[in-house]
């Protein structure tokens, strides 16, 4: 670990002695040059504030320590990072400090987010050495290591540690290891927290005259829904389509629609391969989540089936819709009045409804899906700079401030942002959504972080929006895709994958892992 | 000749066939003069409910558009529309000269074999995704990626083969013997194709520079694979309008790709007698 100032030191141990007030503290750490988020977290961490400073401020400062002798050392003064475009607002407010304190500009190359992975391929042959960092989901992390495109950060990540499995402040588990290691090895630093959630509309839940006649039809209390049964009653409850509002805007277009079904087939105990790698998706369970969908259809919004992100959250910042499931994005979107004029402080969120298993336990799993995270460039002139410069954004602290700021996509990812916000995270998600975040972050399960993910993704998703369309039974469907999966797997290589599904399934959510059978792999 | 009345079923097809083409070219305008607010709206607004050149305005300052609480726009268009008219501009008159030459050299002196001309075709013949990544290799080692040469000697060697095939039709309508002629009155051969052939061809040769042009302009995917951020033109530049914050700004598009319909429609109606002329000259038989 870095060296502390002696003078910090000095006022932690003055803290701890009781020495100081908290208001003294705060000033003088300030005075110190110390974040302000780190001031107020140590000042009021129960593990008195030695510890906390180096828990908490520890890897914006030892990235920063890195990044000034890197700095020092680098022939080309500048840090260029490609990036998807419209995720640039949580990045530029720190330019200017990378400038007048390390001589380092920071040049930002945007891209349409489809073409973002195919560039990094294209890096990996034309070896221009154009980026220092770039910044994919963890679908990408696969293919990009095995194409030696970026560097395996794990010595890295040991020597500075970033914290990213710490309890109180480093990512939140599982997205800790499905969204940042390929192979059990450190291949990106998550910066984005793209899981999705269910949002409600709070004012229709309180509306006592809907919640009597929910009561009486339903036979339980109106609120927000605990399973997928639920959620089907609430949308076919609340659907009325003569004053064009629709029961949910869930997804069904392409692209979209694969993580519907995703999050469906896992929630009932299902996941997408076996041990061995044979498909498991077209299984009954399969077949039952894709009927559950299309029972779905008509209480969902007409423009469910050409839906992109954005145009979901317009559909549903404008009143059109009683719940819809998205990313955190959405929520932001639909709590801003500019966006969501008829949504504005009337959302109730929850984590992604349960399947009740065959036990009768419930089982949650939410979609930790897309996600975006800083790697490093094999090409880049100074790789040690670039991975000081993803260590220290993505630091508890620098995270922190960075997320609230518009013009960006960056999410809450660390148990900080979501368990000890700061003012302008409360701010930006409020406390109960925040919360809801944590709560289900906890039971995702991630995209298909493997060699060839995005052609398993494809191939899933053509089949499942096949189906929705009327084009296909979801039996066959799910047959076609299967099928397609084994020429993807035989084509890529079966013991190869096969170590990275094992390795990505070695961390699921406890429950998940259990209903699935997961456990039980070797 | 009398002109004949038109139908009422032809007046009908044709009217509808003007609503079809026209419809979008309207979307689009409409589009960009339209609040945030009514981009996405649904139902549907036609016509904007407080106009506004506020999407234009974006293009040139990014920061134009937080009047409307729209923000995340990072870079300004300008750069993308001098780099569209540099690159299109220039490999249209390369394209179009070089095909000229390999016309007249094809149609008049049978330069290479009788299967030269489809094998000129065939460099289109392959989707511009399957050849843009080896492209990227050859250019990466060649220094040529993310430079305006780079973009203009790929759009040349892309539309090279259209210019060659309609300027060699052109070429093969007209009547060798009034070249010959030319050569009897004491002109060379060069100084013949210069005052005869290319006069005679004239509409012809708008005709495809229009054609050229129209490909070079909307050209994305060589584009976008082989620029980082010293290049970058129009088409590119609209799939960049994307914030986290509003989503796909629609209406800052529809603008980019108003300003990018000007100059075609400027071309079309400078050289519409030409056109017209250069799309029927292959019907005037030897």
């Amino acid at each position: 670990m870095a060296k502390t100032n002696p003078e910090i030191d000095v006022v932690l141990n003055k803290f701890d002695a009781g020495g100081m007030s908290r208001r003294s503290f705060l000033s003088k750490m300030t005075a110190l040059g110390v974040t302000a988020f780190v001031a107020n977290a140590v000042s009021l961490s129960p593990l008195g504030a030695v510890k906390a400073f180096a828990a908490i401020g520890g890897p914006e400062e030892r990235a920063w320590e890195l990044a000034k002798i890197a700095a020092a050392k680098a022939t080309k003064k500048s840090l260029t990072l490609l990036i998807p475009t419209g995720s640039i607002g949580n990045m530029t407010p720190y330019a200017d400090k990378w400038k007048n304190e390390l001589g380092i500009t920071l040049e930002f190359i945007e891209e349409p987010d489809e073409v973002i992975h195919t560039k990094g391929m294209q890096e990996a042959v034309a070896k221009t050495g154009r980026y220092d960092v770039m910044m994919p989901t963890a679908m990408s992390y696969p293919d990009w290591i095995d194409s030696g495109v970026i560097y395996d950060l794990t010595e890295w990540t040991e020597k500075y540690q970033p914290d990213l499995f710490d309890k109180e402040w480093g990512v939140v588990f599982p997205a800790s290891h499905h969204a940042q290691l390929y192979n059990g090895r450190v291949a990106g630093l998550l910066n984005d927290g793209d899981q999705i959630t269910l949002l409600c509309r709070d004012d229709y839940l309180k509306n006592p005259d809907k919640a009597k006649a929910f009561a009486d039809k339903y036979g339980y209390p109106l609120a927000v829904p605990n399973t997928w049964k639920e959620y089907y009653n609430l949308a076919q409850f609340m659907h009325d389509p003569a004053n064009k509002f629709y029961g949910s805007l869930e997804y069904r277009s392409p692209y979209y629609v694969k993580w519907m079904f995703m999050q469906r087939l896992v929630s009932k105990g299902r996941l997408y391969f076996d041990q061995d790698m044979n498909p498991t998706f077209n299984s009954d369970e399969g077949v039952a989540a894709l009927e559950d969908m299309l029972a779905m259809n008509k209480y969902l919004h007409p423009d469910a089936f050409s839906f992109t992100w954005s145009s979901n959250y317009n559909a549903f910042g404008r009143g059109e819709g009683f719940m819809n499931i998205v990313w955190p994005s959405g929520y932001k979107y639909s709590k801003a009045p500019s966006t969501g004029p008829a949504t504005s402080g009337k959302i109730a969120a929850t984590v992604m409804p349960a399947d009740t298993l065959k036990d009768g336990t419930k089982l949650y799993a939410g979609m930790f899906c897309w996600g975006y995270g800083y790697a490093v460039s094999k090409y880049s002139a100074n790789p040690e700079l670039a991975y000081a410069y993803s260590q220290w954004m993505t630091s508890p602290t620098i995270s922190a401030d960075a997320i609230p700021y518009l013009g960006g996509y960056s999410d809450p990812y660390r148990i900080n942002h979501m368990l000890k916000p700061t003012q302008r995270l409360i701010d930006t998600y409020t406390v109960p959504y925040l919360q809801t975040l944590y709560d289900n972050m906890v039971n995702t399960v991630p995209d298909f972080c493997l060699p060839g993910g995005f052609e398993y993704q494809d191939a899933l998703d053509k089949q499942v929006h096949a189906c929705m369309t009327g084009a296909i039974a979801p039996k066959p469907a799910l047959d076609n895709a299967a099928r397609a999966f084994d020429r993807i797997t035989k084509r890529i290589g079966k013991e190869k994958v096969k170590k990275s599904w094992l390795a990505l399934t070695k961390n699921l959510a406890e429950p998940i892992k259990k209903a699935s059978g997961a456990d039980k792999w070797s | 000749m009398h002109a004949k009345k038109l139908s009422f079923p032809l007046a009908v097809v044709m009217g509808a066939a003007l609503v079809l083409v026209l419809f979008p070219v309207f979307w689009i305008a409409m589009t960009s003069i339209k609040p945030p607010i009514d981009w996405n709206a649904s139902p549907a607004i036609w016509l904007p409910s407080e106009p506004t050149l506020i999407n234009f305005q974006t293009l040139f300052n990014p920061d134009a558009i937080r009047e409307y609480g729209v923000g995340g726009v990072s870079q300004a268009a300008t750069k993308s529309v001098i780099g569209s008219v540099l690159a299109s501009v220039v490999s249209t008159a390369l394209s179009v000269l070089i095909g000229l030459f390999s016309a007249i050299g094809i149609t008049r002196y049978g330069s290479g074999s009788k299967a030269t001309p489809l094998i000129i075709l065939s460099g289109r013949m392959f989707p511009p995704a399957a050849i843009a990544v080896p492209f990227v290799i050859i250019f990466s080692n060649v220094g040529l990626t993310d430079s305006y040469t780079g973009i203009i000697a790929i759009y040349v060697a892309a539309t090279l083969p259209f210019s060659t095939w309609m300027l060699k039709s052109f070429v093969e309508d007209l009547p060798r013997e009034i070249e010959e002629a030319a050569m009897i009155d004491g002109r060379s051969r060069l100084a013949a194709h210069l005052t005869v052939t290319i006069p005679l061809i004239r509409g012809g040769l708008f005709a495809t520079t229009l054609f050229i042009f129209i490909l070079n302009w909307s050209e994305f995917m060589f584009a976008l694979v082989l620029s980082y951020s010293n290049v970058s033109t129009i088409p590119v530049q609209l799939a960049k309008y994307v914030t986290a914050t509003a989503g796909t700004l629609y209406g800052v598009q529809a603008a980019l790709a108003v300003l990018a319909m000007v100059p075609l429609i400027l071309a079309g109606y400078l050289i519409q007698s030409h056109l017209a002329r250069g799309m029927t000259f292959g019907a005037i038989k030897k």
